[in-house]
């Protein structure tokens, strides 16, 4: 237990201040996101690593927990894109650049960065969840040599719902990234795959002792996911999950993002399955 | 340690003596059944017999609604707050009380140490007193008895109408210098005071009782009687959970940024944008309280989660107990206990 005498007065912080960012840029990308690349001040830099989060604020609404979307290796600013699905993000849709946004964190922990080296990396992303995994992506193509494969599954409802499209193009063009996108609901236009995400695992070649898989997607996609993954016999301790949970505070008091026992700020938002298989709040 | 002797009818000379070293917050009446900790104007006013206080001393520590920041939503900038907290004495503390603090010391000092808590802990003492269980408490089933003085500075116990005073930190010497209604004497063992209410098992045996319970049917009897109103959590004094909002003022000019304590009991608790909500059934959430108070930290750090006041049992509109639903876990337990296969 710790105790009022173990902790130094100079141990306690001021943890729900903003740091006042400047948007120096934004575009809406589809009909519900929007990008943003913002500036921390004093060329100070927000020091995060894939799949970390920060307390979005906007003064007279609250806060919001958001992935950060750019990777830590883009120097001086970071990335946001925001889908507008409440008054906050509703909000945030009319910044645009100039304005000033408040920012709390990183919070949490990331993708575990020291364990993917050398490794296969597949990405499942489910909607949204590309823009967590787009840190990890994009990290990963610019320490290229460091990784093995890199295998972007994609899955969106409709193909006007996909994000990042420009990037989409410039990954199928590279031949070392492979690439595949489905939609469940295709239109007149759409060439690609049709379907869940999960229809794109059984054809995969995976190797099975170097594969990590990092999977972020609306709740009801993990579960799917995981059987698929485990179908194909990839090991538990090699899948890793983003997962969405109310994350008020960020710093592990307000509670709202508990799943049983373990506070999805802090030892989230991405974990291993093996950690979260016992839990029966998680998936 | 020292000991002394203090008459009854000179506690109100203690507490106006206590005045000269901080604010006395001390339990009073309110209404004709209630009673609330509150600045001391006059110390004849204050109450020595309480059975409790209807709101848990958490509020002095982490207050039920507290303003974080101010800011302009014009320029988009904020103002910090000062928290700036003077001394404090805060007299007829008891023992499950005190307990609930150091249990709060660690919620908000593990990890991140939150500012604001700290300095109002840092600036307060506490002197606690022995008190008289009713049918709600239960404290000595979780472990701390009535004269449980970890935590105090001074602790007053009720020997025959009178009382010992017990010395026990540096402060609490402090506090008592000049003070000459007391005379040193020998502590003496009272009678072992009984709880009514109890809990049939040790508490250090309830993390393997909760580590079957989770798909109890109790749960579900628990939340078809549950209205799901929160005062449970509001009352519990090792309920730290809150929300933060923010307050425009009618200008639309200017605002604050507040939180105040919210429930995990409450309905849309775990809910996030766009709908999914985690723990969406009442009896989700009436697990989660009890999994909190005797299972996830108590696995961690060794200690229930839960200091036995009582209060959640006794405001409690359903009439929904606590003690009681550890104790249907339990048996249930001990039912299925012949039917479980043996580990090896």
């Amino acid at each position: 237990m710790k105790r009022l005498q173990d902790v130094e007065h100079h141990e306690t912080e001021d943890l729900y201040y903003p740091t006042m960012c400047k948007v120096t840029g934004a575009k809406q990308i589809t009909e519900m996101e929007k990008w943003y690349e913002l500036e921390m001040p004093e060329g100070q830099s927000l020091g995060h690593g894939p799949g970390q989060f920060v307390e979005v604020s906007a003064f007279g609404i609250g806060e919001a927990p958001i992935s950060i979307s750019s990777s830590p290796s883009k120097n001086g600013k970071f990335e946001l894109c925001i889908r507008q699905v409440g008054t906050l993000t509703n909000v945030l849709k009319n910044y645009e650049t100039g304005d000033s946004m408040g920012i709390r964190g990183p919070f949490g922990k990331g993708f575990p960065m020291e364990k993917l080296f050398g490794k296969d990396i597949l990405v499942v992303a489910g909607g949204i969840g590309l823009v967590p995994l787009r840190s990890l992506i994009n990290y990963v193509l610019d320490n290229r040599q460091d990784f093995g494969r890199l295998i972007i599954l994609y899955g969106a409802k409709t193909p006007s719902e996909l994000l990042f499209t420009d990037e989409l193009e410039a990954w199928k063009k590279r031949d070392d990234v492979e690439l595949h996108v489905t939609v469940d609901q295709p239109d007149e236009t759409w060439k690609g795959n049709t379907g869940v995400i999960t229809t794109l695992i059984p054809s995969l070649d995976l190797n099975l002792n170097t594969t990590i898989a990092a999977i972020t997607g609306p709740p009801v996609m993990y579960k799917f996911v995981v059987m698929s993954l485990k179908s194909k016999q990839l090991p538990d301790d090699q899948i890793y999950l983003s997962l969405e949970r109310r994350m008020k505070c960020g710093v592990g008091k307000c509670g709202h993002c508990q799943i049983n026992g373990v506070y999805c700020c802090q030892d989230g938002p991405v974990f291993n399955y093996v950690d979260i298989k016992p839990l029966e709040e998680a998936l | 340690m020292e000991c002394f002797s203090l008459l009854r009818s000179d506690v109100p000379a203690l507490i106006d003596h206590l005045g000269d070293f901080g604010e006395v917050l001390a339990p009073h009446g309110k209404g004709d059944v209630s009673y609330s900790f509150e600045a001391v104007q006059d110390s004849s006013d204050v109450v020595l017999d309480y059975n409790r206080t209807l709101l848990p001393l958490k509020k002095m520590f982490l207050p039920p609604v507290e303003k974080l920041m101010g800011f302009s939503l014009k320029n988009k900038s904020y103002e910090q707050v000062d928290v700036t907290i003077a001394p404090r004495v805060f007299f007829g503390v008891h023992s499950y009380e005190m307990q609930s603090i150091l249990r709060l010391d660690h919620s908000m000092l593990s990890g991140s140490v939150e500012s604001n808590y700290f300095k109002r802990r840092q600036s307060s003492r506490f002197v606690g007193i022995s008190f008289e269980p009713d049918e709600f408490h239960f404290s000595e089933s979780v472990g701390i008895v009535i004269e449980e003085m970890e935590g105090f500075d001074l602790f007053l116990n009720e020997i025959d109408g009178d009382f010992q005073l017990y010395v026990l930190t540096d402060n609490g010497q402090g506090m008592l210098n000049g003070f000459d209604k007391i005379n040193l004497t020998e502590p003496e063992i009272v009678e072992e005071r009984h709880f009514k209410k109890k809990i049939r098992y040790h508490f250090n045996r309830l993390p393997r009782v909760f580590q079957y319970a989770y798909h109890s049917e109790v749960w579900a009897d628990v939340a078809s009687r549950c209205v799901g109103c929160g005062a449970c959590t509001l009352t519990c004094p090792t309920c730290f959970c809150f929300d933060v909002q923010d307050e425009v003022e009618v200008t639309a000019e200017d605002g604050m940024r507040q939180r105040s304590w919210d429930s995990c009991m409450l309905s849309t608790f775990a809910e996030v944008a766009g709908g999914e909500n985690f723990r969406e059934k009442t009896i989700n959430r009436t697990r989660h309280r009890l999994f909190r108070k005797f299972k996830y930290i108590t696995d961690e750090e060794g200690l229930p989660w839960c200091v036995g006041c009582g209060r959640c049992t006794a405001f409690c509109p359903a009439g929904i107990s606590m003690p009681d639903i550890v104790n249907e876990l339990i048996q249930e337990d001990e039912k299925a206990q012949y039917h479980r296969p043996v580990r090896v």
